[in-house]
């Protein structure tokens, strides 16, 4: 009877539903913390990239772009703008700092990206609206006045003309910028980097790092390189500056996240693992009585892998599908990568089959005898 | 007549050191051909013990079984294709399975024997109506008697064709209107499929169906 597995898990029906629902629960929280982590990653990145730069630049021991502070050195930037191998006059500042704005009455989480109008580090367009007012400067000091202006990301929900406090100050909104989340959709907020400095960094002349572009016919490594030996400042490629913000805003945050990943793994194996064991304890006599009337060992282990794999199969199933509901209807951004979720399926599915397949290995080893005992 | 199953000198012993019990002491058995014999004794004696190794489930620690005329080598041979081919079990508990029909739980044994889902259907119809139950064929085991229970374990027992049937305590769990009813079953079978067989009992009125009667006390045969 090709369907006796079957049968016996229609009787179990109950059982056989919780457990495969346990999988499923759990393969897709897999699924999800891997997807949530993938969204992060492509958030830290896609800013990273838009700003067109190649390299980027920070003060020597300042712990690098994007984590540390450097002082603008009005030497260093006219020695940038002229320098070997960058597009002339492409270095500019950038503030890239955490901020937590007042917005409608609520204080919400940001990033101010603050940066020389038209130069690299933001938009130069807006989708609605216009760009904020740049200060005019020739150095580097922060006294420029220009007014609280800032440009927001479009999926703000902010109107034209709203003003949101930041540092204590009004800053109107004057446009809005194509939708460049950053790390769990926390929204940049274009302005002046003189008003970035002014509001976030007390009025001094630091900026989180120099960027730059360089000539087609330069190796942007070779540049970096060749920056970098200088003793002052530190320089890094586009390579390495993602890698670098990665680390910092989504792989070091995250580490407790992918050890709950394996917990989860595990989690898994474990629950088909003992669910098997339980049922098999249940099934002691059954199985005693199936080898005693001349069930052969691989005929009992047969018919309890059937059923480890089935709902192994179910569940891992089920769980990638729901992975991609919850991916979907999550309140941040989450991307479930596909190539991935077919291997963390794979993956799980061994998982549990393996542990299925001890706990029948424990399955098969019951003495036929109970059948005559009566007991277990 | 041919002898079916034979023991000599078969001896089995439980626990080690101090602990260890004799249940079997250097029993010599012979069951012959279409015989329908009852193993008696106190409970303890041995009885289960005893049709656990001629039904080769256990393993003698000394002694030789011979079913049909073959030995038995545990070291050689698997032991769960003699107990599918040559052997049926009927259980005190009855044992069927809970989630399968009166007609699946006899089918159970024929697809152990691998044999076809067709023939393995018709047989087990053809046994179960033959022992009265045509109208419980897909009926589960919660949906019967006790005495019905045991008959599907019989026809279960019998599917295979077994050269013996080993029976223990068969009508223990069953009152003396159904037990009368399946002694008189298993007069019928074995009549019809000449099966030779042997039933563990402590129930005496069960004795004036046996050709013969085994008593048993302390682990040996005290009179066959």
């Amino acid at each position: 009877m090709k369907t006796l597995f079957l049968k016996d898990m229609r009787y179990r029906q109950a059982r056989v539903v919780l457990t495969a629902l346990g999988i499923t629960v759990l393969i897709s929280l897999i699924l999800l913390l891997g997807g949530i982590m993938n969204g992060m990653r492509i958030q830290a990145r896609q800013y990273v990239e838009s700003t067109g730069a190649d390299v980027w630049i920070s003060a020597e021991g300042s712990g690098g772009a994007f984590i540390g502070f450097s002082m603008v050195v009005e030497e260093y930037m006219a020695f940038l703008n002229s320098g070997p191998g960058l597009v002339p006059d492409s270095a500019a500042p950038l503030v890239f700092a955490q901020a937590r704005p007042t917005v409608r009455g609520k204080s919400t989480k940001a990033i101010v990206v603050g940066y020389k109008l038209g130069q690299l580090g933001g938009p130069k367009s807006t989708v609605e609206g216009r760009m904020f007012t740049g200060s005019n400067f020739e150095d580097y000091r922060p006294e420029d006045p220009v007014p609280y202006e800032v440009v927001v990301d479009e999926k703000m929900g902010l109107e034209i003309g709203e003003q949101i406090t930041l540092g204590n100050e009004k800053v109107r909104v004057v446009g809005k910028a194509k939708s460049l989340m950053f790390v769990l959709d926390t929204p940049l907020l274009f302005m002046d980097v003189r008003i970035a400095q002014k509001l976030l960094l007390g009025n001094t002349p630091h900026v989180n790092m120099m960027i730059a572009k360089t000539n087609k016919s330069e190796q942007p490594a070779q540049i970096a390189a060749d920056l970098d030996a200088l003793e002052t400042i530190e320089a890094r490629t586009l390579k390495q500056t993602l890698r670098d913000i990665i680390a910092y805003y989504v792989d070091e945050p995250m580490k407790a996240v992918q050890f709950l990943r394996v917990m989860l793994w595990l989690a898994a194996g474990i629950l088909i693992g003992m669910i098997t064991y339980v049922t098999m304890l249940e099934k002691t006599q059954e199985i005693g009585v199936l080898k005693a009337i001349g069930g052969s060992n691989g005929y009992v282990m047969g018919l309890l892998l059937k059923q480890v794999v089935l709902i192994s199969a179910v569940g891992v199933l089920l769980g990638l599908m729901l992975s991609y509901v919850f991916a979907a209807a999550a309140p941040i951004f989450v991307l479930i990568n596909f190539v991935e979720s077919i291997i963390v399926a794979c993956i799980s599915f061994v998982v549990c089959c393996g542990s299925g397949y001890l706990a029948a290995r424990k399955a098969i080893a019951v003495d036929p005898m109970i059948a005559f005992r009566g007991e277990i | 007549m041919a002898a079916i199953v034979e023991g000599t000198g078969l001896t089995k012993h439980f626990g080690t050191g101090d602990a260890t019990v004799v249940a079997i002491d250097s029993v010599d058995i012979t069951i012959e051909e279409s015989e329908l014999v009852m193993i008696m004794g106190d409970s303890g004696c041995g009885k289960t013990t005893l049709i656990s190794l001629l039904g080769c489930i256990l393993t003698p620690d000394a002694g030789q079984i011979r079913i049909d005329g073959e030995p038995i080598d545990p070291e050689l041979q698997d032991m769960s294709v003699i107990r599918r081919e040559k052997i049926g079990f009927v259980f005190q508990l009855f044992h069927l399975l809970p989630y399968l029909t009166a007609q699946e739980n006899v089918m159970v044994a024929m697809d152990l024997a691998k044999k076809n889902t067709a023939e393995a259907e018709s047989r087990a119809t053809e046994l179960l109506t033959q022992i009265g139950l045509s109208e419980r064929l897909h009926h589960r085991p919660a949906q019967l008697s006790g005495g019905e229970k045991q008959r599907v374990s019989f026809a279960r027992a019998l599917a295979n064709r077994p050269k013996i049937i080993f029976a223990d305590e068969p009508t223990a769990n069953l009152d003396s209107r159904q037990s009368d009813n399946l002694m008189n079953l298993i007069q019928e079978l074995r009549q019809e499929h000449q099966t030779t067989i042997a039933i563990v009992t402590h129930h005496e009125g069960l004795k004036e169906n046996a050709d013969r009667v085994i008593q048993m006390k302390d682990g040996r045969i005290v009179a066959a």
